[in-house]
């Protein structure tokens, strides 16, 4: 599916192997260029590793989702229970111990969803502000791996080196 | 080993598996789709002419349906213990069969949400059990473990089906851009537009170990929770602290049990031998094992706390459980769960899917006769002798809402299977790339 971002001009290497494709990325890093970019069929670490991106930061959304759910929890049980107070068991009307079990769920509930929507919205977000150019092979059985900015002809060397089977210019 | 040269063809073995079925799995849909109708026209019997057309009379007041409940719960857990769990250990040979595990375990939770509402005779007041706000400023116990239920296993259906669609991603990109016309569209739909970038996989590798790290106490949460319906009574044989990890165990080892009974056939019918390997079977007829030694521990710990001590009504109620009306049923579930999984230590049964197949299947009858044995023996022999002339049997609507339940589950799941991919193409191609087959 071709995104309706255009990539900004550069250079596209194609690779069919994981260890060259890494070794490609960290020649380019070497060589000064800072904005390389790729795509691939599967969650390769080596490939992410060596881009050198940091660490998502889905961290702090998805921790917030969870105390949010934690305080939504009790706030739900000891709300109810104090506008219907009505003992049962014989227990108290605000009874902690059991509210933890619902306080837990809804935590779980709450993080589990913020933790979707970060990842929509920051996977989304990264797409658009770093595409790479369209080829149905990326999510089949080829590493793609772009580079913008100057140098580009150094760059297309670097690619062809290190076991590029395609590579080419992008407008 | 690096090379993607394997990963096209990952692609196109899973890829075949999806569009129109063949003459067995068609014939598999229709008497699963049949199954579920029989069930839904028994449930409008019961919706009709009451609960009269039940068994349930007193003492028995939970018998047949509850079991159901607590055995797809118990089902659904497989799931998350495969995808989440063992995601987290790092164990490899959860690649090729966590997809069917997470398939499972959504549609086991969505026909265990039946039976509670099947249970309640009423089922368009349904809706009481969740708290909303009303003009009698009503609200819901959550004192009650029934509460503690419907927020556990609401909480747990959602979060599994996040885990499942939010793990389809790529491998519907995979497939959307190796397909055309409305296939192209269906996969994009499951795609939310993923295009495999750095960015992507940056974002999605931190938020998929989230979904695990939130899924894995769920695993053990749910079951505890379902447990203390039980355990949190003062009737004897249900009042247990050893409930919450003894139905934990039993249902990682019923659910891991019903993944190999799925596996074994769906390999051979979509013809993914070389992707759910031998190896893949004997790793999770492992797990089977354990969970079997861990059951038949609890089994044992039960009743020697219950008979080391004075004489008591817990006592009473447990030698009633193994030599009673129910017996039968007791030693069936003792073969099934403790006896039958012990073939599992030897290596040539474990290297022959049908031999898995039918201990497995073994397994899933001891499992659910667990549930019904613990459930109907526990309420039958309670403390008014007056009440023991009755003995529970299920009328031919609970046979038939029970059999509808299992032709629903199927129904789902036979559909599923057909749309999208049984095995995760993305990881099994970073698999074949890292040759952990190879390696284990």
């Amino acid at each position: 599916m071709e995104s309706k971002m255009r990539p900004e001009a550069g250079v596209l290497g194609v690779f069919s192997d994981l260890a060259r494709g890494a070794q490609a990325i960290r020649a380019l890093r070497a060589a000064g260029h800072s904005d390389v970019r790729m795509a691939s069929p599967a969650p390769f670490p080596e490939l992410v590793e060596a881009l050198g991106r940091p660490r998502s930061r889905l961290d702090s959304a998805t921790l917030s989702g969870a105390l949010l759910g934690v305080l939504a929890g009790f706030a739900l049980c000891i709300g109810t229970a104090i506008a219907w107070p009505l003992v049962t068991g014989g227990k108290a009307i605000v009874s902690v111990p059991p509210f933890v079990i619902i306080a837990f769920e809804v935590s779980v509930l709450v993080g589990a969803c913020v933790n979707l929507v970060a990842l929509a919205v920051t996977a989304g977000r990264g797409r658009r502000r770093r595409p790479v150019p369209f080829d149905p092979r990326f999510s089949a059985d080829r590493i793609g791996i772009f580079v913008v900015g100057d140098g580009l002809g150094d760059a297309e060397t670097i690619l062809r080196t290190n076991g590029a089977e395609e590579v080419r210019r992008v407008a | 080993m690096s090379s993607l040269a394997s990963s096209r063809e990952i692609q196109e073995k899973v890829l075949a598996t999806q569009g129109r079925p063949g003459a067995v799995h068609a014939l598999l849909i229709v008497a699963a789709a049949a199954a579920a109708a029989f069930g839904a026209w028994c449930w409008s019997l019961q919706i009709r002419y009451g609960l009269q057309v039940s068994g349930l009379n007193r003492p028995v007041g939970w018998a047949i349906y509850i079991t159901n409940f607590v055995f797809w719960v118990g089902v659904a857990h497989s799931g998350t213990l495969i995808s989440a769990v063992l995601f987290l250990l790092r164990a490899k040979f959860r690649t090729a069969v966590y997809r069917v595990a997470e398939v499972m375990t959504v549609f086991g939770v969505m026909t265990a949400g039946l039976f509670p509402i099947i249970h309640l005779g009423r089922p368009w007041f349904a809706y009481w059990l969740f708290p909303y706000p009303n003009e009698r400023h009503l609200w819901v116990n959550f004192r009650s473990p029934l509460m503690w239920d419907v927020f556990a296993v609401s909480t747990y259906f959602i979060v599994s089906a996040i885990f499942l669609t939010v793990g389809i991603v790529p491998d519907a990109a995979a497939l959307r851009d190796a397909t055309k016309g409305w296939r192209r569209r269906f996969y994009g739909l499951f795609a939310f537009g993923w295009q495999g970038t750095d960015e992507e996989w940056r974002h999605y590798a931190r938020a998929y170990l989230y979904f695990a790290a939130f899924a894995t106490p769920l695993v053990f949460s749910v079951h505890s929770v379902v447990s203390w319906d039980f355990a949190v009574s003062i009737l004897p044989g249900w009042h247990s602290t050893i409930f919450p990890p003894y139905f934990v165990a039993g249902a990682i080892f019923s659910g891991v049990a019903l993944v190999v009974t799925l596996l074994v056939p769906l390999r051979r019918i979509l013809h993914l031998e070389s992707l759910i390997t031998p190896w893949h079977l004997d790793m999770t007829s492992r797990v089977v094992l354990l969970t079997s030694l861990i059951v038949t521990y609890s089994y044992i710990l039960e009743y020697v706390l219950a008979f080391r001590g004075p004489p008591s009504v817990e006592r009473s109620t447990l030698a009633y459980r193994a030599t009673g009306p129910f017996a039968p049923l007791f030693w069936t579930m003792v073969a099934c769960n403790c006896v039958f999984p012990l073939l599992l230590f030897l290596k040539k049964v474990r290297a022959r899917p049908a031999a898995l197949l039918v201990i497995c299947v073994l397994v899933n009858v001891g499992m659910w006769l667990e549930r019904f044995v613990i459930i109907v023996t526990s309420l039958s022999h309670d403390r008014i002798p007056f009440d023991w002339a009755g003995i529970y049997r299920p009328t031919f609507v609970e046979v038939g809402i029970t059999l509808g339940s299992l032709g629903w589950f199927f129904l789902w799941f036979l559909i599923f299977v057909r749309l999208l991919p049984v095995v995760s193409i993305s990881e099994m191609k970073e698999a074949s790339v890292h040759g952990v087959e190879d390696a284990a």
